[in-house]
């Protein structure tokens, strides 16, 4: 199964010198279609580092980053750019809503960035929101909205578009459990159906959904668990 | 926590929010400071040119000279105040002989006086004949010193020689010269120096010992210098009772009580200035403190919405609304109390910088530098005031916020209030009627429709908050970034109703002031009647003795293609001292003509047919009667009562002896002459009379004037041609008609009205856009991880721009567009039963306030503005 | 562990024979905890002796029915109002290693942590996986088993999470022990020589 994302012995270093802080140390992780991928780890470990690069909001100090083959470095500004607005979406833990659009206009923004008309835009727009299960609060506007409806709209927004990657950063942080485990449910779904998936969370039972869940530690990676996909098609679980 | 401490607290918060916001306490000190600094440069500037009383003594008196005193009339007995120059007047009472100098020395006690001669002449120059100022005394002597200082060469001698200034040199003449002056007996001295003179500085000045320069003979009242010890105010009121007036140096320096100065000299000397003045500094400062405000609104607003959330700990901790509403006021006297004195600092600096550059450009010399500090503390206390009316409405906002909502991270303002776009509705319909009755009110209208101007941008002010939500509903069908940025516009009124209102009032004002200037051009072009035909030329020469030929010859050298036609006429003022006059009467009444003459020199032309061209008010028919009328031997007569074509008049032509001539009896002739219609603000000669009816009348008569036709006369041929027929003699004249000139002052002030109302309204749109954008940082960061360009910063900043600009220039334009309309009434009512009132809308300018300015600034700012879209910042 | 009051709280709904109450027990929790026939009927005698049950006969296939007593409706109403008690917690085998292993020389303890923690994680990947698979049908007996396998899941979470702040307490530690042993050094090397 080809990786949607592969990062190979990625390092990132800030600053320089005596105050230089290695966020990432020659890290490699791939993470393949229809899979859901767990980062977990303390605070200052690298896993939001590493989802930054995943979406090319940043750059390596050494190693590559490919999204679906592509080396992300290889694209100036504007192609990665237009990665995020067609291959790569993005969940954040505040929602990261545009408060003066709607939820519709929100979730089709993606589209209409990278110029799909409006009442296109707006169409595929209110299918992810079906997806999610908020259709009806399509014109309704996020400061009228609870925490766990506008994180819907933000997967919503995330997955529009048949995108083939999906980064998810402490998405679950300012819901309840319930709510919480609904996203997780969503984004699960997402993966089963082609999507590959990564989450970054610190709460253990979030990760559990993943197939893989990586272990992160001052930048290293310290243990992966998980079974292999295939196998675990072939457990049953504890019978009833 | 007592008032003081809180108080205190809220200086302390103000300044390190102050400190740590940078950019926007720059640009609300920027907003603040600007007009003051301008306003304290221009008073600067002003203070130092005006020459107070004292500074000009030794203009007037040198620098030894106790006194001036002239004798201005035959002995009568005058009264004054401190200064002779700013009014005397004289109480009839018996003429008594002129006092002389013993007479004026005895009164004063046998001190020396020096006799001085102040006038004018005419002087030739490399273009012509020029006027200097000049006058003689004995510049050796030491009462005078001080009246001129000699840069180069020496001082005269005898009543040979002059000294001159610059401007005389400048005029074609060099030290060693003779001076050529006009007049019959002229001297003509040399030139042996050059000085500079104590008052004139662009005007040439001629000086020299009496008797140099020809100022004596009628009309130079004696004037002399004293010498001595101070001359007080009663010895200044013994010379007066002798028919002298006094400008004495004591008395200026220290003048006496008013009650000692005569009732209507202090009557005269009104200090407040005029009421119109009064009335229109009001109306200026009033709508400068409102635009200032609004400009710096937006700035205090975002600083109190920065600080929402440590307000609203405060009050969760137990602070009172009205702290929190210090807190902010706090930031309005800091920023303002350091906006205030940056202007004050910046202004004396330019005004000190400045006063020499205008100096460049003024007649006279400005006085010593003087720093009106009074003024200046008036102009801070301006600075301050606007700072904290710009900080008071967020403060009051910032007392009522929702602690609950801000706590929770909500970013957005209250719901709009109900009440006060209904109290704007008011005030626009109040200022739209008092605008009608003002235009219907006559002269006194004017004032009448600027306060209703004033109460309907308030108005408008109050219904921007509606407006910018109607923007935003309405936004839904638009492209991405201008949906964003109109719909951000309306979440963040605080921000954004001053900006717009800044914009609307600022277009508001320039529109109407456009519309009133543009309509009062109109009236002048629509109101203007030509003397001439369009294109044509004449030269007069109102002398006796005029030399034609010479005239004819600068003609043809200037303009040699041109038709030069000799015209005719009656000579009024005959050589023996008289003059004459016709008088022209139908039915036994005389016939009406308001003004009767023009530019051909005369006020009945005599003419056979071909100077029928020069009358532009004749039509085609009416020129090609008159000629035949003409040929006939008749007449034409110009009158303003209705007229068609012949009719049977009775001209009279009467002698007015001159002195020791005897009386001629009148001459008449009946005779039906062709009579032509003329409106009453048309010029036109009385009659038109052909040469034999002009004999049979007994009408002396000559050439009075050349009439160029034919040819076209550029701007450089006018000027020679001026100079030209001056040269051959100071009396002739030369006009060319070009119809109506617009004057460059109206262009000028249409530009400068464009040029400020740009300025004001880039100021206004870039504040909000810069504002917005850095309120836009989160979501900006959002459209950045969603996969926007980095240009899709520049387009929301544009569209920014545009939404502010935009909406701004439209309400303002239509508001504008009321008092500009209404004032055109008053303004371009028709006199003397002309046409009118004139209305004329410049579409040009309102055209690129509206449409052009909008779009060129959000263009600017397009281009200007930063393109990185920021990151989403998480702390990891 | 005793299921006694489990047992009596079934015996409310009505009155039950031995397998029945094995089959209602296991159902209702998901056979978490399966329950041995033998222990069933233990529990309904010492239930029978303390006067919390009755016998009521036999059914058609000769089973002994127990229906409850008024006791024992009491017993149950206290049992649901009265939080479980946690005065003895039952020995945590994990609780144990950990704590001998930090004492033990020669035993790496951040390896004993990274391995339990992968273990309860894959633990903790299983219970989702069920979870995700499960009916959410509504029935009351599918949110109860439901909520049993939640508890599996957050103690699950919970084991990982006290992992991690072992891991972090151990490495603080580590870092303070060398500066420790360098001062116990120095006030040794001074005493022997005072003692010289």
């Amino acid at each position: 199964m080809s990786a949607v994302l592969h990062l190979d012995a990625v390092t990132r270093i800030h600053g320089e010198g005596e105050t230089a802080v290695r966020a990432l140390r020659e890290v490699s992780f791939a993470a393949s279609a229809g899979e859901l991928v767990a980062i977990m780890g303390p605070s200052g470990s690298g896993k939001s580092t590493l989802l930054t690069l995943a979406g090319g909001l940043d750059q390596p100090t050494s190693g590559t980053v490919s999204v679906e083959g592509v080396d992300l470095a290889s694209l100036g500004n504007d192609g990665r750019a237009r990665m995020r607005r067609t291959s790569i979406g993005y969940v954040f833990q505040d929602f990261n809503l545009i408060p003066a659009l709607s939820a519709v206009e929100n979730v089709a923004l993606p589209l209409e960035l990278d110029g799909v008309r409006g009442r296109n835009a707006r169409a595929r727009a209110r299918e992810a929101l079906e997806e999610v299960g908020i259709a009806d609060l399509a014109d309704r506007f996020p400061d009228h909205m609870s925490g766990g409806q506008q994180q819907r709209v933000a997967i919503a927004r995330a997955v529009v578009g048949e995108r083939r990657l999906i980064l998810a950063d402490e998405p679950t942080g300012a819901l309840d459990t319930e709510t919480g485990e609904d996203v997780l449910r969503l984004l699960r779904a997402r993966c089963d159906a082609g999507a590959a998936g990564v989450l970054v969370t610190h709460e253990a039972r979030h990760a559990a959904w993943a197939d893989r869940v990586v272990f992160l530690r001052d930048g290293l990676v310290v243990d992966v668990t998980g079974t292999d996909p295939a196998e675990s098609l072939l457990e049953s679980g504890v019978s009833r | 926590m007592s008032r003081l401490t809180s108080w205190r607290l809220a200086l302390r918060l103000a300044r390190r929010e102050a400190l740590r916001s940078r950019g926007r306490s720059v640009l609300a000190i920027a907003m603040i400071a600007l007009p003051v600094l301008a306003v304290t440069a221009a008073d600067v500037v002003i203070s130092t040119q005006r020459v107070s009383a004292v500074e000009s003594l030794d203009r007037r008196l040198g620098t030894t000279a106790a006194a001036q005193v002239v004798v201005p009339a035959e002995g009568q007995p005058v009264i004054q105040g401190v200064d002779p120059q700013a009014g005397h007047t004289s109480h009839g009472g018996r003429p008594e002989a002129a006092p002389t100098a013993r007479d004026l020395a005895a009164a004063l006690g046998d001190v020396r006086l020096l006799p001085e001669r102040l006038g004018g002449v005419d002087l030739r120059t490399e273009d012509g004949v020029g006027y200097a100022e000049a006058f003689e005394v004995d510049l050796a002597d030491p009462l005078a010193a001080g009246l001129v200082r000699l840069t180069s060469g020496r001082l005269p001698d005898d009543d040979g020689e002059v000294v001159v200034n610059q401007e005389v040199l400048d005029k074609g003449y060099a030290v060693g010269d003779r001076v050529e002056l006009t007049g019959r007996h002229a001297p003509s001295p040399v030139i042996v120096g050059v000085v500079e003179d104590a008052t004139w500085r662009t005007y040439p000045v001629l000086a020299g010992p009496l008797g140099s320069l020809g100022l004596d003979g009628p009309g130079y009242a004696p004037t002399w210098l004293v010498g001595g010890g101070p001359v007080d105010w009663d010895a200044v009121r013994d010379l007066n009772a002798l028919g002298a007036t006094v400008y004495s140096r004591a008395v200026v320096e220290h003048p006496p009580p008013a009650s000692a100065i005569p009732a209507e000299i202090r009557s005269w000397q009104s200090d407040g200035p005029a009421e119109d003045v009064v009335a229109a500094a009001v109306l200026i400062v009033v709508m400068a403190l409102l635009e200032v405000v609004l400009l710096a609104g937006p700035a205090f607003a975002v600083g109190a919405r920065r600080q929402a959330r440590s307000l609203a700990l405060m009050a969760a901790s137990g602070g009172t609304p009205a702290q929190s509403r210090r807190v902010v006021l706090g930031s309005g006297v800091v920023l303002g109390g350091a906006a205030a004195v940056i202007g004050i600092v910046l202004g004396i600096g330019s005004g000190i910088a400045l006063a020499p550059v205008v100096q460049r450009w003024s007649s006279t010399w400005f006085g010593p530098l003087e720093i009106p500090w009074t003024h200046l503390l008036g102009i801070a206390g301006f600075g301050l005031l606007s700072a904290l009316l710009a900080a008071l409405v967020p403060a009051w906002i910032a007392s009522r916020q929702d602690i609950v909502a801000v706590l929770a991270g909500r970013r957005a303002d209250r719901p709009p209030s109900r009440r006060s776009p209904v109290l704007g509705v008011v005030l626009l319909g109040a200022g739209v009627a008092a605008s009608a009755y003002g235009a219907t009110a006559g002269r006194d209208g004017a004032y009448f429709i600027a306060a209703s101007a004033v109460i309907a941008v308030l108005g408008m002010i109050l219904l921007v908050p509606v407006v910018v939500v109607a923007v935003a509903w309405a936004a839904g069908r638009l492209p991405l970034s201008a949906r964003y940025a109109a719909r951000d516009a309306a979440r963040h009124r605080t921000r954004t109703v001053p900006a717009v209102a800044a914009v609307a009032a600022t277009v508001a004002g320039v529109v109407s002031l456009g519309i009133a200037v543009s309509s009062d051009e109109a009236q002048n072009a629509g109101t203007y009647t030509p003397m001439l035909p369009m294109g044509a030329a004449t030269v007069t020469d109102y002398r006796t003795k005029a030399d034609w030929p010479a005239l004819r010859d600068a003609l043809d050298a200037i303009v040699p293609s041109a038709t030069v036609t000799e015209l005719s006429g009656m000579v009024e003022a005959t050589d023996d001292g008289g003059y004459m006059e016709l008088t022209v009467r139908r039915d036994g009444e005389q016939v009406p003509l308001a003004v009767a003459g023009g530019a051909l020199g005369t006020p009945v032309l005599v003419d056979a047919g071909a100077g029928i061209g020069a009358l532009s008010m004749l039509s085609e028919a009416d020129a090609a009667a008159a000629r035949r009328t003409l040929a006939a031997g008749g007449a034409v007569v110009f009158t303003n009562d209705d007229a068609d074509g012949a009719g049977e008049v009775r001209m009279t032509a009467r002698v007015h002896p001159g002195p020791k001539q005897p009386a001629e009896p009148p001459r008449s002739a009946t005779l039906a002459a062709l009579l032509v219609h003329v409106d009453e603000r048309d010029i036109a000669p009385r009659a038109v009379v052909s040469p034999a009816l002009a004999e049979r009348l007994g009408l002396q008569t000559r050439t009075v004037s050349l009439l160029v036709t034919g040819a076209d006369i550029s701007d450089r041929q006018a000027t020679a041609l001026g100079e030209a027929v001056t040269a051959v003699d100071q009396h002739a004249g030369f006009y060319v008609e070009r119809g109506y000139q617009a004057d460059d002052s109206t262009v000028i002030l249409q530009l400068v009205l464009g040029a400020l109302g740009a300025v004001l309204m880039l100021g206004g749109t870039l504040t909000a856009t810069f504002l917005a954008l850095s309120d836009a940082r989160p979501d900006l960061a959002t459209l950045s991880a969603v996969g926007a360009s980095p240009w899709r910063r520049r387009a929301i900043a544009a569209a920014y721009a545009l939404v502010v600009g935009l909406v701004g220039a439209v309400l303002g334009a239509a508001v504008g567009f009321i008092p500009g309309i209404a004032v055109s009434y008053p303004l371009t009512a028709p006199d003397f039963g002309g046409p009118g009132p004139f209305l004329d809308i410049p579409w040009l300018l309102v055209g690129s306030l509206v449409l052009g300015l909008p779009l060129l600034t959000a263009a600017i700012v397009g281009l200007t503005a930063r393109s990185r879209l920021p990151l989403v910042s998480r702390l990891d | 562990m005793s299921v006694k009051q489990a047992l009596l709280a079934l015996l409310e709904q009505g009155p039950m024979y031995g397998y029945q109450l094995r089959g209602e027990f296991e159902q209702r929790t998901g056979s978490t905890w399966p329950l041995n026939v033998g222990q069933v009927y233990t529990t309904l005698t010492r239930l029978e002796r303390d006067g919390l049950v009755e016998g009521a006969g036999s059914d058609a296939d000769g089973h002994v029915v127990y229906s409850i007593t008024d006791t024992g409706r009491e017993e149950v109403a206290a049992w649901f109002t009265t939080p479980v008690a946690r005065t003895q917690p039952p020995r945590d085998e994990l609780a144990i290693k950990l704590a001998l292993a930090v004492t033990v020389p020669g035993v790496d303890v951040g390896t004993v942590i990274q391995q339990q923690r992968s273990a309860t994680m894959t633990a903790l990947q299983d219970y989702a996986r069920l979870k995700r698979s499960g009916p959410v049908s509504g029935q009351p007996s599918d949110l109860s088993w439901g909520l049993v396998l939640d508890s599996l899941v957050f103690s699950a979470e919970a084991e990982i999470r006290w992992l991690d702040h072992c891991e972090a307490r151990l490495r603080r530690a580590a870092l303070e022990r060398p500066a420790a042993r360098t001062a116990r050094d120095v006030a040794a090397t001074a005493d022997e020589e005072v003692a010289r």
